[in-house]
């Protein structure tokens, strides 16, 4: 019998050639890795996760603009598991954001670019806009409130490129108006197209590293000054004791563990918070409220905070420059060390750009710059009475849109100045004129509409709301 | 094997360029300079007000939904009638009216505009984009949709 497996095993492998496979890609001497270096596994594995679910859903998936919505939410509510594999594959996108960012952060780092691993990295560049691009055209398929306003702030980016702006935003819906071909197109893009070229990309990304190895710990140790150099040592510490392993099992034992972690975190968010929320339905004609996917609060605060000046440009001009900087990262970065230890400027600036996401993100989630209408008056800090004027003046101030934009004692929008805490003594006069016509650099509507009386009632509430505890 | 190279070009150039005139074409197909859609009539606008108003897109293609736009309209006391979009013109956020502080408010990055339109904080720069709009003869209100850009 055992002999019986031995020459099936042996008729197999000749047959169908697994023997290089084997000696070339698994069973071969590489430079050791450390534990974190399992960013790159991690991610294969959330494509593997992505592509599987992804499939599936197109089981389901109705590409019509007047039935996709009706299609997601029978997916969601009516088929069985069918919110599991939403689930999973809305965590993978998510998960993927960020392990991308981890794994661009990580080769800036270790200067993982550098000869001669130029290839690997400009591959990499084209991959994690395309990854970027179907963490964004996923979410729009769901064609919902989220979906049908993230798509106008999208192409309205490509509307602010001079010259084509207007034809670009044509080509992208596939008419004049967003309608039937805009999502025919999206969805042809995130599912056949771009994981396609995904696909392509990953496949010849691997087999460079294959081919170049990861940086090791003698090209991080010391000076490496040109790919001959490189491939010396790296052949060095790959067949040393210290230094090396052979990739299969050691190596993928390794980054194994951190994929699976990661899977596991992507299971968990599934099971505790299941598939995103399905808001109404696509629609050019409700109120709405919408917020982008949490993996681009940061970029949506960045432009929240940006001068009037600037705004339409950058949003243009952010991703070309980020585009070739990463194109000539490898160019410009020729020095001999790879790693952190003479490297602060990497050092410097990975840590300011993950502290800079980690707090725009935060702020995204209070949205301090917006003004909306907000249907209850402020309250009454407890243990103040009000007089009959101030209170009137309190309904008012809700009335007239002033809780718009001001809250009292922290209580409501965080626009303009809070009213409790108004700089300087204005007099009873003053208030009254400044209401009714702010002073021209200020960003307030002037409220000469309002009738004198409700103008004096109001003024009653603001000089009261001076005495309120400041903090609430 | 430069013939050989050479079919190979002529290949792909057979795919590649249909491709990319079909690809291109939807945004060209049917185009006009000008849509004229009604909206309401114009005593339904109170003078000196800004109204939430809906005007029907006609789009010439196989899905009914999307079909209806929501747009601001404000009639000036003397009859002169402005038509807003209702998107922001800093990144096409669905703004609101606040009829008491008489502002548009863009619910994304902070853009706030006048009732004249006027950005007035946030980073739009532009004013609010406004529709063509004519009084038909009965009295009907009518904008022209193709008048602001492709995606407000």
């Amino acid at each position: 019998m055992p002999v019986m497996i031995t020459r099936a095993k042996k008729w197999l492998s000749d047959r169908f050639a697994a023997g290089p496979i084997y000696r070339n890609a698994l069973h071969r001497k590489v430079a050791k890795g450390e534990w974190y270096f399992g960013d790159g596994a991690t991610l294969t594995l959330l494509l593997v996760v992505l592509i599987v679910t992804g499939a599936l859903m197109t089981l389901t998936y109705s590409p019509n603009a007047d039935t996709a919505y009706e299609s997601v939410r029978y997916l969601t509510y009516r088929q069985t598991l069918g919110w599991f594999i939403r689930g999973l594959h809305y965590w993978s996108a998510g998960m993927m954001v960020v392990m991308l960012f981890f794994h661009v952060f990580r080769q800036i780092l270790l200067g993982g670019y550098k000869a001669p691993r130029e290839g690997t990295w400009l591959i990499g560049v084209f991959l994690f806009f395309a990854v970027i691009f179907m963490s964004f055209s996923g979410y729009l398929l769901r064609w919902d409130d989220r979906a049908i306003h993230a798509l106008r702030v999208a192409t309205h980016m490509f509307y602010n490129i001079p010259w084509i702006g207007e034809h670009l935003v044509v080509f992208i819906q596939g008419g004049r108006e967003i309608g039937s071909l805009t999502l025919t197109r999206l969805y042809g893009l995130h599912v056949v197209m771009v994981p396609g070229l995904i696909l392509a990309l990953v496949g010849y990304h691997l087999y460079l590293i294959i081919h170049h190895g990861t940086t090791s710990r003698s090209e991080r140790a010391q000076p490496v000054r040109s790919a001959d150099d490189q491939r010396a040592l790296y052949k060095k510490d790959a067949e040393s004791e210290k230094n090396g392993e052979i990739f299969y099992p050691e190596t993928v034992a390794k980054s194994g563990v951190m994929a699976f972690l990661f899977f596991g975190l992507v299971l968990a968010l599934t099971l505790i918070y299941g598939p995103a929320e399905i808001q109404q339905e696509a629609n050019l004609h409700q109120t709405s409220q919408p917020m982008e996917e949490w993996w681009f609060w940061w970029y949506s605060a960045l432009i929240a905070l940006l001068p009037d000046v600037i705004a339409p440009g950058f949003v243009v001009v952010f991703p070309v420059v980020i585009f070739f900087a990463m194109v000539l990262l490898p160019f410009l970065d020729r020095g001999p060390y790879r790693g952190m230890k003479k490297r602060p400027w990497a050092v410097g600036f990975v840590v300011c750009a993950v502290i800079a996401i980690l707090s725009l993100s935060s702020l995204r989630t209070q949205s301090p710059w917006t003004g909306w209408p907000l249907d209850e008056a402020p309250p009454v800090p407890e243990g103040i009475a009000l007089s009959a004027g101030a209170e009137e003046g309190r309904l008012l101030f809700s009335r007239y849109g002033c809780n718009s934009c001001h809250s009292v004692s922290g209580h409501g929008r965080r626009v303009a100045v809070d009213i409790s805490r108004i700089e300087g003594q204005m007099s009873r006069e003053e208030l009254f004129n400044y209401i009714r016509r702010p002073p021209k650099d200020v960003p307030m509507p002037s409220f000469d509409h309002m009738p004198e009386e409700h103008l004096e009632r109001v003024v009653d509430y603001v000089l009261a709301a001076q005495t309120f505890p400041r903090e609430s | 094997m430069l013939a050989i190279n050479a079919g190979g070009f002529v290949v792909a150039g057979v795919l590649a360029i249909p491709g990319m005139i079909t690809a291109i074409a939807p945004g060209f197909i049917g185009r006009r300079r000008e849509m004229w859609m009604p909206v309401a009539p114009l005593k339904n606008f109170p003078p000196g007000e800004t109204t939430r108003a809906f005007v029907d897109i006609e789009r010439g293609d196989w899905s009914q939904s999307l079909r209806t736009q929501l747009i601001y309209v404000r009639r000036e006391p003397g009859d002169r009638v402005v038509v807003f979009s209702r998107n922001c013109t800093d990144l096409s956020c669905p703004i609101t009216w606040d009829p008491g502080s008489r502002t548009f408010l863009c619910p994304c990055h902070g853009g706030i505009f006048g009732r004249d339109g006027v950005p007035m904080a946030g980073p739009p720069n532009r004013p609010l984009y406004r529709y063509d709009n004519r009084v038909r003869e009965d009295g009907m209100l009518e904008v022209d949709v193709y008048s602001v850009p492709p995606m407000s």
